[in-house]
């Protein structure tokens, strides 16, 4: 059985992210574990080892345990497989990435609200934590319901991880696909159309999916500027893609992950 | 709820009549339809003694029949369902035979004013305690209405209740809703519920943030609002916009989207989004525009 590890904060973002994991855990074999890390105030330093250390943490832990016990019971209702969160005290990045090397964890999701600047999302993509994560990734932007998910491919090489990465996960699962294939232009010719692209792309990837018993049901190109495109594609319940974590904020592909109101789930190429 | 929707003889002004009565049939409002022309003739006799017609009267009555034709006869709230005469006491001990229509739930008042339309059009909503102007333009450009430049936008920035700009027939996708961030009255964010009924559309809920975060009191303003529209089943998207990009925000976002901002006394929207920017926002968005009071 998979396993998925969602970051918990107390906030709006955390508390989307956990229903929408929660909605996941339904639709998909897999166990949902959730870790909150308290990070103690910049200049508190961890005082000695052995037990003056553990009340240490002990006490700062306190402080955030309430308020996460409480967004997890307003969740276990509708969600029983829930358990109690992991927590953690020191770095949040070093911490969640430690505990995911530690339990190989197949899935990271956490929650960050929709922004319409750019900077908050290249920001993350470029942390220490999505740098050296070993896994695949959920931004959680919006609660939507997962009825419908589409990859967005780009090239048949970069296709090949994110296929696989993606059948791993769904295959499993009796969700609608879509497959779509991006080409940007200048604002306001938004168009989508049934026919290929140009170099053939949704063509070997549509192959490669019901090479796998997984058809997609609609397979098109769509053509428009990146926030449009994003726009278009806000009815989709979970969008995968695959990225480079050297991708260049002024980019297309990136101002279009930036620009999808929906949860996005990131293959690392 | 009391509405005032101001026409004219443009195209515009059928399409918001129509779009109105939708609003009515979901809240059961009283409407007052006005029409505002040059001050020039006894209307009440013209017609029928001296012949002269008033230019608006006849488009009126047309738009009166479009409002009615929206509701079917026997549930209608504005129909006027059984006339006689009858002796009403008008002063203790005194009564007077008078022709009484009884049955209309709802007020559907047809009034002409002639004068400057932005001061008429102010004035009717202050003698009808109105909650919400209702306008047509057009899609582009200055909202030349019958004549007086702007005149859309003069009403949005000087009237005390709500306005609402409705440009020309375009299909609404989605409403991006920027309530005021830190006291959101229940009669704004239900105004919005029904605009949301009526153009059957999705809404986005913009929080705004300073360089690092949402402060804690809007998460929790978000959060209540985002429950509350969806207990109603309305998709509710949530986007998070700095402060200093919000105007750049509603320009791009005005081209596709029907714009709601609360414009109240306290809101901090009124800050960063003056009169001048408001007129602007209202000529150069492709879609309508709800200014929230």
């Amino acid at each position: 059985m998979l396993r998925m590890l969602v970051h918990l904060d107390a906030d709006l973002a955390s508390s989307i992210a956990l229903r929408y994991a929660c909605q996941l855990s339904q639709l998909v074999d897999i166990k949902l574990h959730c870790v909150h890390v308290e990070e103690p105030d910049q200049d508190a330093h961890a005082p000695g080892t052995g037990w003056v250390r553990r009340t240490w943490e002990n006490t700062v832990l306190k402080t955030g345990e309430f308020e996460i016990a409480q967004l997890i019971r307003a969740e276990k209702s509708s969600c029983p497989k829930l358990g109690a969160p992991k927590m953690l005290v020191g770095e949040r990045e070093n911490e969640i990435l430690r505990e995911i090397q530690r339990e190989s964890y197949d899935l990271f999701v956490e929650g960050s609200l929709h922004s319409f600047a750019a900077k908050k999302l290249f920001d993350k993509i470029h942390s220490r934590l999505y740098r050296l994560i070993p896994c695949p990734v959920i931004i959680v932007k919006n609660l939507v319901n997962i009825e419908k998910v589409a990859l967005i491919v780009r090239s048949e090489i970069e296709s090949k991880n994110l296929i696989s990465m993606f059948l791993k996960m769904f295959k499993d699962s009796k969700l609608k696909l879509d497959l779509i294939y991006c080409e940007f232009q200048e604002p306001g010719k938004l168009s989508i159309n049934a026919k290929k692209d140009a170099d053939g792309t949704l063509n070997a990837v549509e192959q490669m999916l019901a090479e796998n018993q997984w058809p997609p049901e609609n397979c098109f190109t769509i053509q428009g500027a990146p926030e449009e495109i994003g726009d278009e594609l806000r009815d989709y319940g979970l969008l995968a893609c695959p990225i480079h974590h050297t991708v260049s904020k002024k980019s297309n592909w990136f101002q279009l992950l930036s620009h999808i109101p929906s949860p996005i789930l990131i293959c690392w190429q | 709820m009391r509405i005032l929707v101001a026409v004219d003889q443009h195209p515009y002004s059928a399409h918001v009549v129509k779009d109105v009565a939708k609003l009515a049939g979901n809240t059961w409002a009283d409407v007052t339809l006005l029409g505002v022309g040059p001050k020039a003739m006894d209307i009440g006799r013209s017609s029928n003694r001296a012949g002269i017609k008033h230019p608006l009267t006849e488009k009126l009555k047309k738009y009166r029949r479009t409002f009615l034709e929206h509701f079917e006869k026997e549930e209608s709230p504005y129909e006027k369902r059984s006339c006689s005469y009858e002796f009403i006491e008008i002063k203790s001990g005194i009564w007077e035979e008078l022709y009484v229509c009884r049955g209309a739930r709802k007020d559907l008042r047809i009034v002409l004013r002639a004068g400057n339309p932005v001061k008429e059009i102010l004035a009717q909503t202050q003698e009808d305690g109105s909650d919400l102007v209702a306008m047509g333009c057009y899609r582009e450009g200055d909202c030349q209405w019958e004549g007086g430049l702007n005149l859309p936008q003069k009403v949005a920035n000087n009237a005390t209740c709500s306005v609402l700009v409705v440009k020309e027939e375009k299909q609404i996708r989605k409403i991006v809703c920027c309530l005021d961030q830190e006291n959101i009255s229940q009669k704004s964010i239900e105004m919005i519920n029904q605009m949301v009924t009526l153009y059957q559309t999705e809404l986005e809920i913009v929080g705004l943030t300073d360089k690092v975060a949402l402060k804690p009191k809007v998460e929790k303003n978000l959060e209540a609002i985002l429950k509350y529209y969806n207990a109603r089943q309305i998709k509710a998207w949530i986007k998070l916009v700095e402060t200093a990009s919000l105007e750049s925000f509603i320009s791009q976002e005005a081209k596709r989207s029907m714009m709601a901002l609360w414009m109240g006394g306290q809101s901090i929207l009124t800050k960063i989004f003056p009169r001048g920017k408001v007129e602007k926002l209202i000529q150069g968005s492709q879609s309508s525009v709800l200014l929230l009071r």
